[in-house]
């Protein structure tokens, strides 16, 4: 996001400033959303395929990673854990979604107040 | 948030945070040229390097949130390795391992039942805890490590809320003196003209 050169007619209120900072910040938290988003999604496909996996292996104990070790852990439990995991993580996943909506609703509206006051002196757009 | 409650009160007088200068909000570009008693080109010039010096501070705590936040999820596996033993330790049967001997060797452990764990607390220092006393100073180090999260967070916001500011009235101030000189000019044109 950049500002603009202000047009020498228009003059920045301190309301108007608060406004545009308002959006660097909702901008920034977009952005780190997006990552966290991103790794948030990741973390489900692998637990996906982790739950796959240990439905095609008929071994009865397997090495489940806690903490940096690989401990030996009967099948079922796994199972269990892997379950919980994966709740934990959609959860996460859903209240980073619906942050991520709200932020977005938040900068449209930012948006509208600062393009009515400043139209062509001010870009808020991604570069 | 605290202080954007202070700055909407009081938008001239300039707040700081632990350490870091608030940035002036300017009302009138003309007024706070002959408040400071600038020229234009020293004024870019001040507020050009008040960025700068945001800019560092920025490195500087991005930096340290990058470290906490590579802390905390180690804290959390800590904890969860505890919690393990401490459940194996009704059931009386050892806990069997792998672990990484050196990179890409792994060895089997058989971990008998125990009522005591080692804490790594850095500076080369492990001290022996019991269970319970391990699980409440990892779970204090957790919450120390997430507080102290939050207000990094809340010290960059405010640090990029001061960039704003700073960036914002750069342009101004650059537009006021582009302003000035064309009026200067056409008011100089006009002058060439009448005579």
């Amino acid at each position: 996001m950049q500002q603009g050169p202000g047009g020498s007619e228009t003059e920045v209120t301190w309301e108007d400033q608060q406004n545009i900072n308002k959006f660097g910040r909702l901008n920034n938290r977009f952005h780190e959303l997006e990552d966290e988003i991103k790794t948030a999604k990741e973390t489900n496909d692998n637990l996906e395929d982790a739950s796959n996996e240990l439905i095609l292996t008929d071994e009865e104990v397997v090495r489940f990673q806690i903490g940096e070790v690989f401990a030996h852990v009967p099948k079922e439990e796994v199972e269990t854990r892997i379950e919980e995991m994966k709740e934990v993580t959609s959860k996460n996943l859903e209240k980073l979604e619906e942050e991520k909506e709200s932020v977005l609703a938040q900068m449209t509206e930012l948006k509208t107040i600062l393009y009515g006051k400043f139209k062509d002196s001010i870009n808020l757009e991604e570069d | 948030m605290a202080a954007a409650s202070s700055s909407s009160a009081s938008p001239k007088t300039t707040m700081e945070r632990r350490g870091i200068p608030g940035a002036q909000f300017v009302e009138d570009v003309e007024t706070y040229l002959s408040q400071t008693g600038l020229d234009v080109n020293s004024a870019l010039a001040f507020l050009q390097e008040r960025l700068q010096q945001y800019k560092l501070v920025e490195m500087k705590l991005l930096a340290q949130q990058r470290d906490l936040q590579a802390k905390i999820p180690d804290i959390e596996k800590c904890l969860d390795v505890v919690a393990t033993l401490q459940a194996k330790k009704g059931t009386g049967e050892a806990l069997i391992a792998d672990f990484e001997v050196s990179e890409g060797i792994y060895s089997r452990a058989r971990i008998e039942d125990n009522d005591s764990v080692c804490l790594w607390l850095g500076a080369n220092v492990m001290l022996e805890y019991s269970c319970e006393e391990a699980t409440s100073l990892l779970k204090k180090n957790l919450e120390n490590a997430k507080a102290s999260l939050e207000v990094l967070i809340a010290d960059l916001q405010f640090l990029r809320d001061q960039v704003t500011i700073t960036q914002v009235t750069i342009a101004r101030v650059y537009n006021w003196d582009v302003h000035q000189r064309r009026i200067h000019q056409t008011s100089a044109s006009t002058a060439a003209k009448d005579s």
